[in-house]
């Protein structure tokens, strides 16, 4: 697979400041206190072990999750609440901070009654107001950056789990959102169709988009990630560079979480 | 014997009926459907209890009783509350009330099937709740329901016959007519029967070609 030069155009990355945020599910505390900050133009890794939180987590980034306690920022403006602690933020107020905030899910969630073509333009038309033809010109051209050109006219059904996810990436990077959330992008698709997709996000990470990827693929977030943070049962544990992630896991927890990983692989050979 | 006479006498009439039946069919269903989608966004939107509780109290009140009785209390009832309605107007306005909360019953469970994450994708690019409902949430919706809703709306024109009992001049009103002044009743009941017959199996083909057409991008796998 061979991806044109660049998929964004020009990025104008934004960061994400993360401050004591908590979420309950009725009496069940899914985040305890986190405290985070997602550098501009960096690719940030949320790695541990399922029902860590880590999913709950990202999605209170562009609100599809509420977050109950803290604030979290998008550059310096507060998703959710008027102010910390205050009345929920209206609706089109959110809906202007979500356009920045891209998302890639790891059911693709493509919608099965549009062409590939139909699923990207849909939002440059509804959401951004650009007219039909040129929204078309636009997605096509996001299709083909991604290795699907010749896919436009086929509906989701008729597309490998591969190549639905390359269209969802298509889809939010098309938006020119200014920081993308991918929660767990590779977790659904087959082993040998994890590559393209990654592909695309390691070239997304090269053009400085700021990404935030909820991972179990401890390869991507050794070799891609500029930071890596483990979360457990709602916490933050560890956060650092991969290195001091990887080779030096000072925590007991991120360690048995590392050992456990290793020892699952190099089972599986 | 049949007498084909008969027809050249009561045939105006019955043709007028038949286009009566077929025009409350039309507007009743539509009604009802538009009634019954209304039913199941509010019931899905709105979460506060008053609300949930008034249309809970709706659906079974309307599904509790019989059509006629509806049919009764529309006409000969409303008018001593002060609503006096002619009875074209009240049986569609019945066919309206009648026939709402099963399409609201339906759409709900077609809505509650739309599954949640092509909702969110829509949510997360900053998408409008109408346009989110309208673009998305309906079209998929469709898929699933669309065999339930051309189901119910064949109900519906059978049940149509039962205007006749505040008189709107349709197909069974006029058949009644033509057995009363005629006594043939194996012509006008074959009549009945028949057109019915046709009715049903038209509606039931564009069914068939809608949910075809909706369900077309699940089909054409190669």
């Amino acid at each position: 697979m061979t991806l044109a030069p660049s998929l964004t155009g020009t990025v104008n990355p934004a960061s994400a400041r993360l401050e004591n945020v908590c979420k309950f599910y009725g009496e069940f505390q899914a985040l305890k206190d986190i405290s985070l900050v997602i550098p501009p133009g960096k690719v940030t890794c949320l790695i541990g072990p399922s029902g860590s939180g880590k999913s709950t987590l990202l999605r209170c980034i562009n609100f599809l999750e509420e977050y109950d306690r803290g604030g979290i920022w998008i550059d310096d403006r507060l998703i959710g609440y008027e102010s910390v602690g205050g009345r929920r933020m209206g609706g089109r107020a959110l809906r202007e901070m979500r356009r920045d905030i891209g998302m890639v899910f790891q059911q693709f969630n493509l919608w099965p009654h549009m062409t590939a073509l139909q699923n990207v333009a849909e939002g440059l038309e509804r959401v951004k107001g650009i007219p039909r033809a040129r929204a078309h010109e636009i997605a096509a051209e996001a299709l083909a950056k991604v290795g699907l050109g010749d896919k436009t006219g086929n509906h989701p059904s008729r597309l490998s789990g591969g190549q639905q996810q390359r269209v969802a990436i298509a889809r939010a990077v098309a938006m020119q959102p200014r920081i993308m959330l991918f929660d767990e992008p590779t977790s659904a698709l087959d082993p040998e169709l994890v590559g393209e997709v990654l592909g695309v996000m390691k070239q997304l990470a090269a053009e400085g988009m700021t990404m935030v990827v909820v991972t179990h693929e401890m390869g991507f977030a050794a070799h891609v990630a500029d930071r890596v943070v483990f979360m457990e049962r709602g916490e933050l544990v560890a956060q650092g560079s991969p290195a001091e992630i990887f080779q030096n896991p000072g925590d007991r927890r991120l360690a048995a979480f590392l050992q456990g990983y290793l020892e699952r692989n190099s089972l599986e050979l | 014997m049949m007498e084909l006479d008969l027809f050249r006498e009561y045939g105006p009439a019955l043709l007028r009926g038949l286009g009566v039946t077929i025009f409350c069919w039309i507007v009743g269903t539509a009604c009802a459907m538009a009634l019954g989608f209304l039913l199941a966004l509010v019931q899905r939107g709105v979460s506060a209890r008053p609300v949930q509780w008034i249309l809970r109290a709706y659906v079974e009140f309307i599904r509790g009783t019989p059509f006629l009785v509806q049919l009764f209390v529309l006409y000969y009832g409303a008018p001593m509350l002060g609503l006096r309605l002619d009875a074209m107007p009240a049986g569609l306005l019945g066919l309206t009330i009648y026939g709402s909360p099963y399409f609201a019953e339906i759409f709900r469970a077609g809505l509650n099937a739309v599954p949640l994450g092509q909702i969110e994708a829509a949510r997360a690019m900053g998408f409008a709740p109408a346009t989110i409902l309208r673009r998305i949430m309906i079209p998929v919706m469709l898929v699933s329901a669309l065999p339930a809703l051309v189901n119910f709306s064949i109900i519906l024109t059978k049940e149509t016959v039962i205007l006749s009992m505040i008189t709107v001049p349709e197909i069974m009103f006029e058949t009644q007519t033509m057995m009363a002044e005629t006594f043939a009743f194996a012509e006008s009941t074959l009549v009945l029967a028949l057109f019915f017959w046709v009715f049903v199996e038209t509606i039931s083909r564009i069914g068939r070609r809608l949910e075809r057409r909706a369900t077309h991008y699940l089909l054409d796998r190669s």
